[in-house]
């Protein structure tokens, strides 16, 4: 670009604050980039042409090598879609940079080339909302199918069935009188088709193209070999739902991989942008529903931040007892199926449930449900713990479940073939689990000590002495044996939250079907068991969110699946697909 | 009823049938024909009445090792659960995918049952129950025992299906490789008992089972056998959690039903071989007096190696394909070629077996046996732990590998 040396960036990446690197970017960009003086948002925006240059300069020369966040906002009445990036250097808060782009052609430079991560990402920000990434290598369509008409998210793009934009509908709300859409608008009315599609008369396209940008080379051998492609779900045992994975394989070697999405895909984020901010929380519990507690905890920080309400101090604790547990219960189930992956008949699986339907009972008694609790609400939770729960729950946390651990690691952990399936397999470098976005116990398996509890602590972790566990050898037993070391961890912050848990209100002022939210963003991560589960949310001011948008953990670790499973034989990948655990309602949405 | 002796309970039930049958006037060339009719059938029945009671009873112990209750709806504790669970298997639709071989898809089902089947011909239920004895009865039963395995490769190739195709490419590296330890180690026994005729085997165990005599050549049967039938944790060739259900995938019905019926005979028939071969077959206390009893001692011993499978099934996952085959070539075929150099040496130099002489000067003999295969072990040890530390060490300097000590950073 200009003159390079006058800044050069001299500093310590770690040190640099958010507001530094805006200045150095300014500085450095004059013209390209801009602050984005808009009312309650953050960040800078970034000429799109220049945007490749922006980002090899934050990453080399600010030490920014984590791309968390890749979605788009359509700004209908400016005419404009934005694509809007959440990047970390490491500690601190985010480094927001947004690209504006014409809403006729919107075409934004692709970061794969820098940051790996943004590759599915980017391909979802191009299915839902038609933002063209140039330079993508492989942009399709990942949640909806290929032969899909329009980009839903854009907010001129309306679903069969239509009613109206926003909840609660009129056909609803005063008067109450409730019929279906379906009979409001006959189907076949309100059908788009492509104008040069023909319903009656078409040929399947989206298989081509999915199978299209595999990799067939045979490996290298003596003998003649030939590939075989083969599809591992979406109907399969092991690949944790609807998953489907395309695989192509030199007899029992994996040549090449492809995870292709979408079998559960239901637009979470548009009927997110139809509900009140309310409304959204029972169907954040549809998202990851193993741990519903962490996932709702995470939409109601992402909404406290965009109002400011502050949860009672009572509330806050509730809300980390529930999510430690989750992180049990999800931790329990992971090691359990990963071992169900592995080929044990069932037993490792009935022994974790056994303890999670114990957590499973406290949920029930404090939230009414077991799996969809829809517990926390936004400025505390939806009632108090009831009688009695607290003394289950010590029980629970200071005598049965430690002794569980210990137990579960004696019956799994020395076990020669379990060893010698795992060690070794599905190894994750360091440096690629960065690029590739890797969070949660995937990325500290391969030896980042990288825990948003501790870098950017949310809610009251500030409070607990508690460690990040981390190994470093990056493999499938590396991965499965952190598991181990979280639950013990997060069995001391629930011994500490126990033990300060004060009494008081758990709400902030009174129940309301509605909150007034101030014009602005907000992106909102935590430390779910799974990993980083970040919400981004856009409000106008009115009483739903402009948009809605969920950086799905799951979706984002599987971006590492193809790279580490080449080259491992087919049932390693199963393996390696349990050692990332995944909830296909996270990843499809 | 006059000669009815419960101490000789089948053979007074075998004249009381005979004579019923004189009874009728049939000459002696029919009677044989319809007590070997007979004979057969029984013999047919025989392991399909026991799947029933192993399916039901690794339910029941399954759940036990996994803290839970098992089927118990059906019948007292759920024992009759097996019964509607045929029913079912029975009544549903039997569906033929297109594009299969139609011809070796349909034999398949019942080819797998067959074989195992045939293997009951030879195998010693009590004194003087036996099939046929045939003087190569061990080399019968690995001509017909591969044939299940031809079985699997069938239904595998002619399901057009890939995931069944990888089950059979399984299924013929698994076989190939695990036979060459099976029958190596079945060498010892014949050996020991200078005889390839089941029966002659189990005679030859009268003062004491092979197992004390060879228990590294038990070991290898055990566990080659145990891969030769595709149970747990050789059970990659029907993989559930990889390739879904492997050879089967694309049947149902009671052409499934088949599958699973072999199958389990094969599991079980190999526990009875390793019982007569190495546990004495139907010998034990008072078996000279009550014969009858002989069956009851081969039944137990069955069901107690049969305890051992369903004991592994629940506790381990499962093996790779390629250290599944290496296990085989690089460990067991080595152990068992040694084994049987070893121990034909230890049959020529210590003395042969005297059935005349007293328990205690047998016991040299036995001590001399037990002493090799002790050294045999020890040896065995070493090596294995002098290989996988050079591999480890190897490792380390290849890829640095941290320890697996838990590393927790503050």
């Amino acid at each position: 670009m200009s003159e390079t040396s006058q800044t050069q960036a001299t500093q310590e990446p770690s040190v640099l604050t958010v507001q530094d690197a805006y200045g150095v970017l300014l500085e450095r960009f004059p013209g390209q980039v801009r602050m984005d003086e808009r009312q309650g948002y953050e960040g800078v925006l970034i000429e799109a042409d220049s945007l490749l240059d922006v980002a090899s300069f934050m990453r080399d020369q600010l030490g920014i090598r984590y791309l968390s966040s890749v979605t788009g906002v359509d700004n209908l009445p400016n005419g404009q879609l934005e694509s809007v990036y959440h990047a970390f250097a490491g500690l601190g808060p985010a480094l927001v940079f947004k690209v504006q782009v014409d809403r006729d052609r919107p075409e934004v430079p692709s970061l794969v080339s820098v940051w790996p991560s943004a590759d599915f990402q980017e391909r979802e920000s191009y299915d839902l909302l038609g933002i063209r990434y140039i330079g993508h290598p492989n942009l399709q369509r990942i949640l909806t199918w290929e032969g899909f008409h329009g980009h839903p998210l854009r907010k001129d793009w309306h679903e069969p069935y239509y009613e109206e934009e926003l909840k609660p509908f009129a056909s609803r709300h005063p008067d109450g009188h409730v019929y279906r859409a379906e009979d409001r608008n006959p189907f076949g009315m309100n059908l788009q088709y492509p104008s040069d599609f023909d319903p009656h008369n078409w040929t399947d396209i989206a298989q081509a193209a999915v199978y299209q940008p595999l990799q067939r080379t045979a490996l290298e051998s003596r003998l003649e070999t030939e590939t075989m492609v083969i599809n591992l779900g979406p109907q399969h045992p092991s690949t944790h739902g609807v998953l489907r994975v395309v695989m192509a394989v030199d007899g029992e070697t994996v040549v090449d991989l492809m995870p292709v999405f979408g079998y559960l895909h239901r637009n979470h984020e548009k009927i997110g942008e139809r509900c009140t901010f309310p409304q959204i929380m029972p169907y954040t519990d549809r998202l990851d529903y193993i741990c519903s507690m962490s996932t709702n905890l995470a939409y109601a920080l992402a909404v406290e931040k965009l109002t400011g309400i502050r949860p009672p101090e009572r509330a806050e604790y509730i809300r980390v007892i529930m999510a430690e547990l989750t992180r049990i219960v999800n931790h329990l189930l992971a090691i359990g199926f990963l071992w169900n992956d592995v080929g044990a008949f069932f037993t490792p699986v009935v022994y974790a449930f056994n303890e999670r339907e114990l957590i499973l009972d406290l949920f029930e008694m404090a939230a009414g449900s077991r799996m969809m609790c829809n517990y926390v609400r936004v400025g505390g939770v939806f009632e108090d713990l009831p009688d009695g729960w607290m003394e289950k729950a010590r029980r629970l946390v200071y005598d049965r479940l430690p002794r569980f651990v210990d137990e579960y690691e004696r019956l799994v952990v020395q076990n020669e073939i379990w060893r010698a399936r795992a060690i070794g397999v599905g190894v994750l470098p360091a440096e690629r689990a960065i690029a590739v976005g890797a969070t949660g116990p995937l990325l500290r398996g391969s030896g980042v000590p990288y825990d948003i509890r501790r870098v950017e602590p949310y809610s009251i972790y500030d409070r607990f002495d508690f460690d990040v566990a981390v190994r470093f050898n990056g493999d499938v037993y590396d991965r499965f044996m952190i598991r181990f070391d979280e639950m013990r961890q997060s069995l001391r912050i629930l011994r500490q939250a126990m033990e300060q848990i004060p009494d008081g209100p758990v709400q902030t002022g009174k129940k309301n079907y509605t909150i007034k939210v101030p014009p602005g963003e907000a992106y909102h991560r935590i430390e779910a068991p799974k990993g980083e589960l970040g919400f981004y949310l856009v409000s106008d001011g009115r009483p739903n969110p402009w948009r809605y948008h969920v950086r799905s953990t799951s979706l984002i670790n599987l971006t590492s699946l193809a790279e580490m499973c080449r080259g491992h034989k087919i049932a390693d990948v199963v393996v390696i697909l349990g050692s990332i655990d995944i909830t296909l309602g996270e990843v499809d949405r | 009823m006059e000669g009815f002796d419960v101490a000789n309970l089948f053979v007074s039930i075998g004249q009381v049938w005979t004579g019923f049958l004189v009874n009728l006037g049939l000459s002696s060339q029919w009677i044989a024909f319809v007590n070997k009719l007979v004979a057969a059938l029984l013999l047919t029945a025989l392991p399909v009445t026991i799947v029933v009671f192993t399916i039901m009873g690794e339910r029941k112990i399954i759940g036990r090792f996994q803290d839970r209750l098992g089927p118990n709806r059906v019948g007292p504790y759920g024992f009759l659960q097996t019964v509607p669970d045929v029913v079912k298997l029975l009544t549903k639709e039997i569906i033929t995918p297109t594009n299969v071989d139609k011809v070796m898809y349909n034999v398949a089902p019942a080819l797998s049952v067959i074989a195992v089947i045939l293997i009951w011909a030879v195998m010693p239920i009590a004194p003087s129950m036996i099939g046929v004895d045939l003087d190569i009865g061990v080399v019968y039963f690995l001509a017909v025992s591969s044939l299940a395995t031809l079985a699997i490769l069938l239904a595998g190739w002619s399901s057009n299906n890939k995931y069944a195709l990888i089950a059979a490419f399984r299924t013929v590296s698994q076989l190939v490789s695990y036979e060459v330890p099976l029958v190596l180690s079945l060498l010892v026994p014949v050996m020991l008992a200078s005889s390839l005729s089941m029966n002659d085997i189990v005679q030859a165990q009268s003062r004491g089972w092979f197992v004390i005599l060879a228990p590294i050549s038990m070991l290898i049967f055990f566990i080659s056998g145990t891969a030769e039938v595709g149970r747990s944790p050789f059970d990659l060739l029907e993989a559930d959690s990889e390739i879904v259900a492997g050879f089967n995938i694309e049947y149902s019905g009671m052409r499934f039903a088949m599958f699973f019926l072999g199958e389990w005979i094969h599991a079980f028939t190999f526990c009875a071989l390793t019982a007569t071969l190495y546990f004495g077959g139907w010998r034990g206390p008072f078996v000279d007096q009550v014969p009858a009893l002989g069956a009851l001692y081969f039944f137990a011993k069955m069901f107690i190696l049969y305890l051992i499978h369903i004991w592994i099934r629940a506790t381990m996952p499962r093996f790779r394909i390629d250290q599944m085959l290496a296990f085989s070539w690089k460990f067991l075929v080595p152990l068992a070629l040694v084994n049987v150099a070893v121990m034909a040496l230890a049959t020529k130099l210590l003395a042969p077996p005297d059935l005349s002489a007293s328990f205690w000067a047998t016991l040299p003999r036995w001590g001399g046996f037990l002493g090799v295969n002790l050294i045999m072990a020890v040896g065995t040890f070493v090596a294995v732990r002098e290989v996988a530390r050079q591999a480890r060490r190897k490792e380390e300097e290849v890829s640095g590998r941290f320890g697996s000590a838990a590393v927790v950073q503050e």
